[in-house]
């Protein structure tokens, strides 16, 4: 019990939140907890999947090959692929946080990770729903402007943070 | 029903991994299924104390609260006002752009719709605990920091263009 507080210090406290705001307003945190079972089943697969890919990749894919495709020397192939896929994939960026990391520590870039998370931004699937909504130039150099710092981010947090790795 | 689809693809990929590069391999094999089983649910409870924050958060500060509460500020508070709204409530882009277009109706400026939308789906103040137990300090913080200031700057950039 104790090492499960230790390892889950944050979620605990909202567990914790949730139970104090269940007495003053019973309705509204319902209607939270609701939420969130709807948003986990929603995402159930892609969140299987995520978990099980990380297992296939830490003990089936070798850092060479990772290195070689979205790995620091793949310069400007694995930003554009890490782009690419942060455009493209479905649900919150948060479900894919554990890939990621299995990715970096196979040899994946940090800036090609940072530029994916950027990128998540962006949902190709959606603009046709934000043109209409907020119309073309609005949403075409809206998310022009995201692009490039979702690019620039990966360059930034690569410089800062490669102490960490 | 996308999330679904998706989920099909990405389930079926990950089997037919598994089958073709593991199937010979029984400690590997082993191996992966226990890695991925305790990912699944180390994951699992990170995730969904995600969820229940902004379940909660919608619940108790509705849209139009929210957008209400945006459309006070004008020039730079605006832009300051919607970055650290977006950045707190944080959501699906498919439900921020009827905000963006609330606010744009009632009197909002482009760059203050533009900080909100830009920091509802860039800047993860709820998913932070999360980043920083898989990359660290630095990287958690350099990229929310710079996506804030990115944030700034498109909203900046959008007010000028339109």
């Amino acid at each position: 019990m104790k090492k499960f507080l230790e390892e889950y210090i944050i979620e605990s406290i909202i567990c914790i939140i949730a139970i104090i705001l269940i007495i003053f307003n019973p309705h509204k945190v319902t209607m939270g907890l609701t939420y969130a079972v709807n948003m986990y089943v929603n995402l159930f697969l892609i969140i299987v999947s995520v978990a099980f890919l990380s297992g296939f990749i830490s003990e089936a894919i070798s850092p060479d090959t990772i290195g070689k495709i979205i790995g620091k020397e793949s310069g400007w192939k694995g930003i554009l692929i890490g782009a690419i896929f942060g455009t493209f994939m479905v649900g919150p960026t948060y479900v894919f946080y554990s890939l990621f990391r299995n990715l970096i520590d196979k040899g994946a870039g940090i800036n090609v990770i940072a530029t994916t998370i950027g990128a998540w931004a962006i949902k190709v699937q959606w603009i046709p729903f934000a043109i209409v909504l907020l119309g073309w130039k609005f949403v075409f150099i809206f998310n022009l402007l995201m692009l490039l710092s979702a690019i620039a981010s990966g360059f930034v947090v690569a410089f800062f943070s490669k102490k960490e790795y | 029903m996308q999330n679904f689809v998706t989920g099909i693809m990405m389930l079926a990929l990950t089997a037919g991994l598994y089958i073709i590069y593991l199937r010979n391999n029984r400690s590997k094999l082993k191996k992966a299924i226990q890695k991925g089983s305790k990912n699944l649910i180390q994951n699992s409870i990170r995730i969904f104390a995600i969820f229940v924050i902004i379940g909660i958060l919608q619940n108790f500060l509705s849209k139009e609260a929210v957008s209400n509460f945006l459309i006070r500020f004008s020039g730079l508070k605006g832009v300051f006002a919607g970055a650290v709204t977006g950045a707190i409530m944080m959501g699906p882009v498919a439900t921020g752009y009827p905000i963006g277009k609330y606010l744009l109706e009632n009197g909002g400026t482009v760059a203050l719709a533009s900080s909100f939308l830009a920091s509802w789906v860039m800047v993860g103040v709820i998913s932070i605990p999360l980043e920083l137990k898989n990359f660290g300090k630095r990287f958690t913080i350099t990229r929310n920091l710079f996506a804030f200031i990115s944030v700034i700057i498109i909203a900046l950039i959008m007010e000028v263009l339109l």
